[in-house]
């Protein structure tokens, strides 16, 4: 490395994984960082559906995450591991209504969960 | 080994083959990072496009962390004859997801290979491994406190640099062509070898991501919307933070407006007055954006008519044709440019929207922060025009030229009124060409629908061909028809070179329509 440069080489330190990248990002206040940094952009915008503060079952977020739903799309273990998936199915599961949310209220309900091969 | 019988095998491939393959695999990665069952495949086969997902599936997937096991996967792959699709961040929305181009392949996700191995503040460049998020790196530059800027494609929360670069995406700050302004790659090829292009290839060089050529043939095009190797780095050039940002909207009243928009942008475009990947963006694409209700304006079936746009753009202030781009300088030398704009704006009959959050509405404020390359999701509010997520882009190449924008988008809209669905279309300029979008959206959930989106996104191919028209890029499951229509020689080529390349015909058959 030459000292006359400003510069950042992390190979040294490498993140050498999705859900450890995820844990180096600044602090989410308070939120799960999975929501923080993939799930908000979409539902905490109303771009998707509110999913906050609806008691959705965790098992069933489970599955719309692994699976996609309609124009969701799906997210594989490499992007969110299977701790960061339970983990953020569970804060969702029981988190109250998003105050700062946008989002609609709309659909689905649980009741619409995804088969296996849904499309 | 699993005793359920697998449902999807690599084409002339035996279960028995597959499984000692796999068996090999998971001795290089670890068996956490093998995926082979249906049920955990489930994401790997979650497709826009209208075909069947059985179409797409994928026999298995394998999760590398490094180059070494990529080479080692290699050896296997070619010992036993199995397809590989590598894939980067797996977000290719609505051209093919993370699915491979043909059923039976084996899924490289690189996913895991997240590093960001170098940012250089001072020359401006990053080098990045497949698994970067655009997010990622975003947080990255935030955290360092770096005054560096990237261009990213709307999905950019989850979609990441060097899986967008690969397939030739664009984005909309200075840098929107992707390639272009990407510096040096590393590939492993199908035999395991590792080849770094450009400077790269000199031992002890430090100009990789700085000169793109090197010596001799630049080869870096041949692994772009290719199949001829694994690329595991890339070098990308960053943008420093202007002084000052002013991004813009021009809304236009009438659908030929495009005409004089197109010719009096064009100009500014060339002599990079204005420097960004303009888009020109059509009422129905701000709509949806806007949280504008289809079923309000066309609760029937079939295309929605002129007049319910005509009223869609009454009701909620948009234009025609909406123009998006930005002045990238200092405070002086924007004040002088915005002149000219302000001009431009007068003399075509727009009217100029400079505050996204007072004038303009929620599709203004994600085109703001995309032509700065600030990550969002907004785009996605496509998905609410029609629902059931169906989505296939069709995006011809068309010149810069305002007659040529009327023709082609008199030509798709017709083709896809005959099928039922919306123009819902954009034009993203580049300096002397345009990146012609077109999001033909359908309800995937729907048979019906699913057979017309097929056949309207051949016929819309098949029109434009005679036109003289091609796609810049294409959904894999069109991948063999878009190739023909550019002709049997560089088909031919591209096939020679597989030979040379990928003997055994490895990596990826089919992408792009190139096999041996
Ligand atoms: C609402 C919406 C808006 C969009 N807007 C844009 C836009 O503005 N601009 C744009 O360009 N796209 C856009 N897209 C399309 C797409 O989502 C992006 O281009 C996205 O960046 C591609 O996915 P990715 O970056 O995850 O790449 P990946 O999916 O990882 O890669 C794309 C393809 O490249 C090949 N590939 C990937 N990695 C490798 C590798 N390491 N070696 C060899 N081959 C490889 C594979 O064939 C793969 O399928 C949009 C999609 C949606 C849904």
């Amino acid at each position: 490395m030459q000292s006359n440069k400003i510069r950042i080489l992390v190979a040294s330190l490498a993140l050498s994984c999705a859900h450890i990248a995820l844990a180096a990002d600044p602090p989410a206040e308070g939120r799960d960082r999975t929501y923080a940094k993939v799930c908000s952009f979409c539902h905490d915008k109303g771009v998707g559906p509110a999913i906050l503060g609806r008691a959705l079952p965790a098992a069933y977020i489970e599955n719309v995450v692994r699976h996609g739903f309609r124009a969701m799309p799906s997210f594989r273990s490499s992007e969110i591991d299977n701790t960061a998936l339970a983990s953020v199915a569970r804060w969702v599961s029981q988190s109250p209504a998003s105050k700062a949310s946008t989002a609609s209220p709309a659909s689905p309900a649980p009741s619409a969960a995804p088969a296996t091969k849904a499309q | 080994m699993t005793t359920t019988p697998r449902n999807v095998l690599p084409k002339g491939v035996s279960a028995n083959d597959f499984e000692q393959a796999l068996a090999q695999i998971r001795a290089i990665v670890g068996a956490e990072y093998v995926v082979a069952e249906d049920t955990a495949l489930a994401p790997y086969n979650k497709i826009m496009m209208a075909v069947p997902d059985e179409q797409h599936a994928p026999s298995a997937a394998v999760m590398p962390d490094s180059v070494e096991q990529i080479q080692a996967i290699m050896k296997v792959l070619n010992q036993h004859r199995i397809p590989v699709y590598p894939i980067s961040t797996g977000k290719n929305l609505g051209y093919g997801s993370a699915a491979p181009v043909e059923r039976g392949q084996l899924v490289m996700d690189l996913r895991r290979m997240n590093r960001i191995l170098d940012v250089d503040a001072e020359l401006c460049t990053a080098l990045v491994e497949p698994g970067v998020t655009y997010q990622q790196l975003y947080d990255y530059l935030q955290e360092k406190k770096l005054p560096l800027w990237f261009s990213c494609p709307a999905p950019s929360v989850i979609a990441g640099p060097l899986g967008n670069m690969v397939d030739r995406g664009v984005g909309y700050t200075p840098y929107g062509e992707h390639f272009l302004f990407s510096s040096g790659m590393e590939v492993v090829l199908a035999d395991g070898e590792v080849l770094r292009t450009g400077m790269g290839s000199m031992p002890g060089s430090n100009t990789w991501q700085v000169f793109k050529w090197g010596y001799g043939p630049t080869l870096d095009g041949i692994f772009t919307q290719s199949n001829y190797g694994i690329v595991t780095k890339m070098g990308m050039w960053l943008m420093p933070a202007p002084p000052d940002y002013r991004p813009f909207l021009i809304q236009y009243p009438e659908d030929t407006d495009i005409t004089k928009i197109v010719d009096a942008l064009r100009p500014l475009r060339i002599a990079m007055v204005i420097p960004n990947a303009v888009v020109i963006a059509h009422t129905l694409w701000e709509a949806p954006c806007t949280k504008v209700n289809r079923a309000d304006y066309h609760p029937g079936p079939g295309a929605i008519s002129d007049e319910a746009v005509q009223k869609i753009r009454k009701d909620h202030n948009l234009g025609a044709w909406n123009v998006y781009a930005a002045l990238y300088g200092t405070p002086e030398t924007n004040a002088a440019n915005w002149k000219i704009i302000e001009q431009v704006a007068a003399a075509t009959g727009g009217t100029l929207i400079t505050d996204s959050t007072e004038q303009g509405g929620r599709a203004t404020q994600y085109r703001f922060d995309l032509m700065k390359g600030k990550p969002n999701l907004g785009e996605f509010d496509l998905y609410n025009w029609r629902g059931g997520g169906g989505s296939m882009w069709f995006a011809p190449v068309s010149q810069a030229k305002g007659s040529e924008t009327l023709k082609q988008m008199q030509l798709a809209k017709g083709i896809l009124a005959k099928y039922g669905f919306d123009y819902v279309g954009e034009f993203i300029v580049g300096w002397r060409d345009m990146h012609h979008v077109i999001d033909l959206l359908y309800d995937r959930s729907d048979a019906e629908q699913m057979k017309k989106a097929h056949a309207c996104f051949d016929e819309l191919l098949q029109a434009f061909a005679r036109e003289g028209y091609g796609v810049y890029r294409a959904n894999t499951a069109f991948a063999e028809k878009v190739a023909a229509t550019y002709g049997p020689v560089k088909r031919d080529v591209e096939r020679r070179l597989k030979r040379a390349l990928d003997p055994n015909n490895i990596i990826a058959p089919g992408r792009c329509g190139i096999s041996i």
